[in-house]
Formats: structure tokens, sequence, C-alpha cells
């Protein structure tokens, strides 16, 4: 726990020093979660070098709105994750859509990719009341946000993997959001 | 509520928008247009930060996988000179900080430096008119850039001497003739670098002959208020070849 705090603050503090102009601070940045972000733009776009391209375009949005990280609202890593998931699933979209043939994963498959916990990004209270969240909800709802969290993909995509129709992933995903909301929010 | 009702996208209110939005289940439209609201909206930004922080968590079970080497140094090159990118990097010549030590030197390196711009704008530009130069003498008369503008706003700058930028940044400035002579930025070049430049087309009717460049230093990443600082390392008039 001590360890990850302290992380997290060394993390906030390069961050506040990028902010600045420092180009040393970028790479301390990029030496403590570029492997992670990186891991996170693979699973996304599942080709290394789309991948690469968009790791660089994550740092250098990192070097020009690090000034726009706030300690208060988020945690260093989620506020980096968050940049890699958005840029990876950009370029996943403007991509010739669907371009990914993988083999339509079913219910079970999705599960079985298992959370393997490697490394705690996030502070352990946190991730405790997420998992707390998502055990509240239908095993359906969880497993399709899950899923759509990771893979960043879309309703439809969704829909076509779990083998229902588009409205009801709708419902699926919507209905789980809001009560994890309610659920995360106590 | 049946299971296959095919609710609007605003069912739940923004919470749930931002939520969906966070999930990455929105098509290329939509996500645009939340990312436009995220923009405009801070209590919708806020909702945006909430889903970002709470599921952040899912992230953990992400595999970390180590980037190649080579990424961090096109990082490198990207931030060095964020409005530009780096000329000639497929010409070896181009490339070694050697070579331009050498063309630096003198007159006769200083001509060659401009043959260089020159020899590279004909390679890029189809044939344009006549291309404006400009030499960038540092204080104490000594040339420092010279750099060439294609009639289409393609630039290229040539550093004609060693110059160091000690941790500070190299900006391009446009100085228009007339009423309109408040400094554009050009953007960020590289000290040891030739370094080509779009002009952004607002700019490019402002590139006249008798119009000037100048390099300035400043915080690294460049200006942030808009204008030069006060130190202004080399400066030069346009003019017809």
């Amino acid at each position: 726990m001590d360890a990850i705090a302290a992380n997290r603050s060394q993390l906030a503090a390069a961050l506040a020093r990028v902010a600045a102009g420092d180009r040393a601070a970028l790479r301390i940045v990029y030496q403590d979660t570029s492997a992670k972000l990186f891991g996170v733009c693979l699973r996304i776009l599942n080709d290394r070098s789309e991948a690469e391209d968009v790791l660089q375009d994550v740092y250098v949005t990192v070097w020009r709105k690090a000034g726009s990280f706030d300690p208060a609202r988020a945690s260093p890593i989620t506020w980096l994750v968050a940049i890699a998931r958005n840029r990876a699933i950009d370029r996943l979209r403007s991509s010739a859509a669907s371009r990914r043939s993988e083999p339509i994963e079913s219910a079970e498959d999705v599960r079985d990719d298992a959370p393997a916990a490697l490394d705690l990004v996030v502070a352990a209270e946190q991730q405790e009341r997420l998992k707390t969240c998502l055990g509240e909800l239908e095993e359906r709802h969880s497993t399709v946000i899950r899923s759509a969290f990771l893979d960043g993909v879309t309703y439809e995509q969704l829909a076509q993997r779990m083998d229902v129709p588009l409205g009801t992933m709708k419902s699926w995903i919507r209905r789980g959001l809001m009560k994890l909301r309610t659920c995360l929010e106590r | 509520m049946s299971e296959t009702d095919h609710s609007d996208a605003t069912e739940g209110g923004d919470p749930i928008v931002a939520g969906e939005y966070v999930l990455g289940v929105l098509d290329a439209s939509e996500r645009s247009a939340v990312a436009q609201r995220i923009e405009r909206e801070p209590a919708f930004a806020n909702e945006v930060a909430f889903w970002e922080e709470r599921l952040g968590g899912f992230a953990d079970e992400v595999k970390p996988v180590t980037p190649p080497d080579a990424a961090w140094s096109r990082i490198e090159a990207a931030i060095a000179a964020p409005a530009a990118r780096p000329a000639f990097a497929l010409g070896n010549l181009w490339q070694n900080l050697f070579f331009w030590r050498i063309v630096g030197i003198g007159a006769s390196g200083l001509a060659t430096a401009c043959l260089a711009a020159l020899a590279y704008l004909g390679t890029v530009a189809a044939p344009e008119r006549t291309p404006l130069l400009a030499t960038l003498g540092q204080q104490g008369g000594q040339p420092g850039f010279v750099a060439a503008i294609g009639s289409g706003g393609s630039l290229v700058i040539v550093p004609a001497s060693l110059l160091t930028a000690n941790q500070k940044s190299m900006e391009l400035w446009l100085i228009p003739t007339g009423a309109q002579a408040r400094p554009r930025s050009l953007g960020l070049i590289a000290p040891s670098q030739p370094v080509r430049i779009t002009v952004p087309p607002n700019l490019v009717p402002f590139v006249t002959p008798e119009a000037s460049l100048a390099v300035s230093l400043e915080e690294p990443g460049g200006s942030r208020t808009g204008a030069p600082s006060n130190d202004i390392i080399a400066v030069g008039k346009l003019t017809n070849l």
C-alpha cells in the first residue's frame, strides 16, 4: 500500500514537472508507465505497429496536456490509462470499421480471459470497491462491461460477440452502468 | 423494461452517456459528439472523470508489454519540435550533424546551405513561383540560419552555424510587414537539424518580400504567450532569389 501511495505521488510530481516543460520528467513518466499503456493499446488495437503509433501519440499528448491533470480528481495512472484508451479507441474507430476478424467470443470465452491482477495500478481499496460493485450486478452485465472496457469494442460488436440483439446489449450495459454508479458512489 | 428495449441514447441521462463513452461502446460519430461536450460542459466532464477513475481498476488486468526501444526516441523527436517535423528524414546526408557543421563554416558554407534549402524545396514542391530566401543573422552579423519558403508555404530552415539552445526551445517567427507586424509563431525548430515547416494557410499571405523571420529562445515547449521572448538570437528579411 505504502509503495503504491509513494508511486502515485511520485508519478503525480513527475506530471507536474512535465506540465512545466521538463523533458526528463516525461522520461520518468514514460519509464514508469509505458509498458502498462502499451499493453492497454495492444489489447484494444490488436496490432503492434498501430499500438506503437498510438503510444507515441499518447505521450505527446501527455507532454502537451500534463497541465490539465488534476490530482484531486484523478490518480495519475487512471488519467494516463484514460488517454491511452481514448487514443486507441479513436484509432480503432477511424480505421476500417470492424476490421478485426477475430472469432466471435462466447460469454464463457470472455470470462475465461481471467483477471490476472498482475500489478496494482490503482489504490487497492478502489479496486476492491469496483470488484464489490461488479459483484452486485447480473453476471452477464458485469461480463460485458468488463469486456467493453478492456477491448474497446462497440455496442454492435459486443452484441455480435454475445449473439444478442443490439437493443439487448444496450440495455444490459446501461442497466449495469446505472447500478454500478449507484454502488460506486456509496 | 424488456430485455430488447431499444431505448434511445439519453436513457439514464448524462451519467450513463459518460459511462458509455468511457467504456468505449460508442461509434465514431457518437464519440466525437461526446468529446465535444467534454470540452464545453464542465459538469459533463466531471461525469466522465468519475467513470475514468472508478473503472480504471479494470486496467490492472492488462498485461504490461514493454514497447520497443525506438518508441521513446520517436516521442522525444516529436516533442522536440511539436509544430514541425524534422526535414530530410530519409536523407543520410541531411541527418549527418557533421555535414551541417561543415556547412556552417564560412560563406561558402552559407552558400551551400542556401543551395541545400533550395534543392530541398525543389524536391518537395512542384515548380513553385520564385521562393523567398532569408539569411537569419546573429548578433555580430554571423549567419545563424538560412531559410527558404516556397509560394505554397513550404518552408525549410537550416542551421548555418553551431547553435546551442541550453535547455531552451528555439521558436521561429514570421514578422509581417506593415500594420500587421505582430510576430506570428511558425513553430519550434531544432538547433542542429534542418526542419521543414508548413506555414499555416492563414499566414501564407504574410509571406512577402521584406517580411522577416526571427528565431527566439523560449522556455521548453515554446512561447506560452503567443509572442516571442526578448531573447531573439537571429533575424533576417525575406528576399526574392
